[in-house]
C-alpha cells in the first residue's frame, strides 16, 4: 500500500496572484450572485489561495498519483478571515501540505485525506488577509 | 462600539437556489482550471455511477454558504472563520438551501458562533460552523 504521509511539510512554490476584476465579476455571476466590480466575494478565498500557492488542481492530482477521473472530492474547507479580498489587489501566498492521512470508511472505502494550508497576504503588507485550510479526499483501491 | 442583539437559538434567514443551473459549472470549471469532467460532461458522471447530472463545484457551494453567513453577519468584514465539511454532491437541477442557527454568543469578544449547513434536494450537502463579529 502506498503511503503519502511523507508529503506533510511539502511546500508549494508559493508566489503572487492578482485577483483580476473581470474574474471576480465572473465568479459572482457564475454563482448567481450580484456581480460588483468594486467588491470581491469572500468565496474567492479558495481561488486566490490555490492560484497564489503556485499549484494547480492537476499538480495536486499528480502529487497524489491521481487523475481527473479518480473521483477526488472535497473533504473540509476552513477559512480564517483577517481582512476582505479586493478586486485588482495582488496577494502573496505561502502554502504547504499539513497532513496526508490514510483512512477507511464503510461507505467511502479506503481513501487519503490530503490537507494543505495557504496563508494569503496583500502584497506589501505583513498582515494576513485570509488563511485557507483545505482537505481533499482521494479514493484508493484496496492495496493501492 | 455597537453590539448587535443576537441570541442563542436564533435562526438565520435561509438562502435558497431553487434549481442549480448546469451552465455556470462550465464557467467555473474554466475559472478554476478544474479538469474534472463531472462538472461539465454528463457522460462522465454516468460512467462514475453518479447519474446523468453534472456535479456543482465545491467552491460554488462554499460561496453560497459564505454569502448566507455574511448576509446574516452584516457584511464580508464581519466574517471571522468558516469551517465547512462536504457531505454530498450538489447536482444540476437540485434545490440548494442553506440554514443555520446561533449556538453561542461571546459579548466580551464581540463574536457569535453559528451552526450552518446546506441541503441539496433535501440531502445533506454541507455542514459546518462559523464565527462572526457582532460588534462594529
Amino acid at each position: 500500500m502506498s503511503d503519502y504521509a511523507h508529503l506533510a511539510g511539502h511546500r508549494f512554490p508559493g508566489g503572487t496572484y492578482t485577483l483580476a476584476p473581470w474574474l471576480s465579476w465572473l465568479w459572482s455571476d457564475a454563482c448567481k450572485l450580484e456581480p460588483d466590480w468594486g467588491t470581491a466575494h469572500q468565496g474567492l478565498a479558495y481561488l486566490v489561495a490555490l492560484r497564489g500557492a503556485g499549484v494547480s488542481i492537476q499538480d495536486i492530482f499528480d502529487l497524489m498519483d491521481a487523475t481527473a477521473d479518480s473521483g477526488v472530492v472535497f473533504g473540509e474547507f476552513q477559512v480564517d478571515y483577517h481582512g476582505v479580498l479586493r478586486p485588482g489587489a495582488t496577494y502573496k501566498c505561502e502554502a504547504e501540505v499539513v497532513d496526508v492521512e490514510r483512512k477507511s470508511g464503510r461507505r467511502a472505502g479506503v481513501f487519503d485525506k490530503f490537507t494543505f494550508q495557504v496563508k494569503v497576504r496583500e502584497q506589501g503588507s505583513e498582515d494576513v488577509t485570509v488563511v485557507c485550510t483545505n482537505s481533499w479526499i482521494f479514493p484508493r483501491a484496496e492495496g493501492e | 462600539m455597537a453590539t448587535r442583539e443576537i441570541q442563542v437559538g436564533q435562526q438565520l434567514e435561509p438562502f435558497v437556489i431553487e434549481s442549480v443551473d448546469p451552465e455556470p459549472m462550465k464557467t467555473m470549471a474554466a475559472i478554476l482550471q478544474d479538469p474534472n469532467p463531472i462538472h461539465f460532461d454528463p457522460a462522465s458522471t454516468v460512467a462514475l455511477g453518479l447519474g446523468d447530472k453534472t456535479v456543482n463545484q465545491g467552491p460554488t457551494n462554499v460561496t453560497w454558504l459564505t454569502e448566507f453567513v455574511q448576509r446574516f453577519a452584516g457584511g464580508a468584514e464581519q466574517l471571522v472563520t468558516l469551517r465547512i465539511r462536504f457531505l454530498g454532491n450538489v447536482l444540476a437541477g437540485d434545490r440548494f438551501e442553506c440554514t443555520g442557527m446561533v449556538t453561542a454568543v461571546d459579548a466580551d469578544a464581540g463574536t457569535a458562533e453559528l451552526e450552518v449547513g446546506a441541503t441539496s434536494d433535501g440531502r445533506p450537502a454541507l455542514g459546518g460552523r462559523a464565527v462572526i463579529k457582532i460588534s462594529d
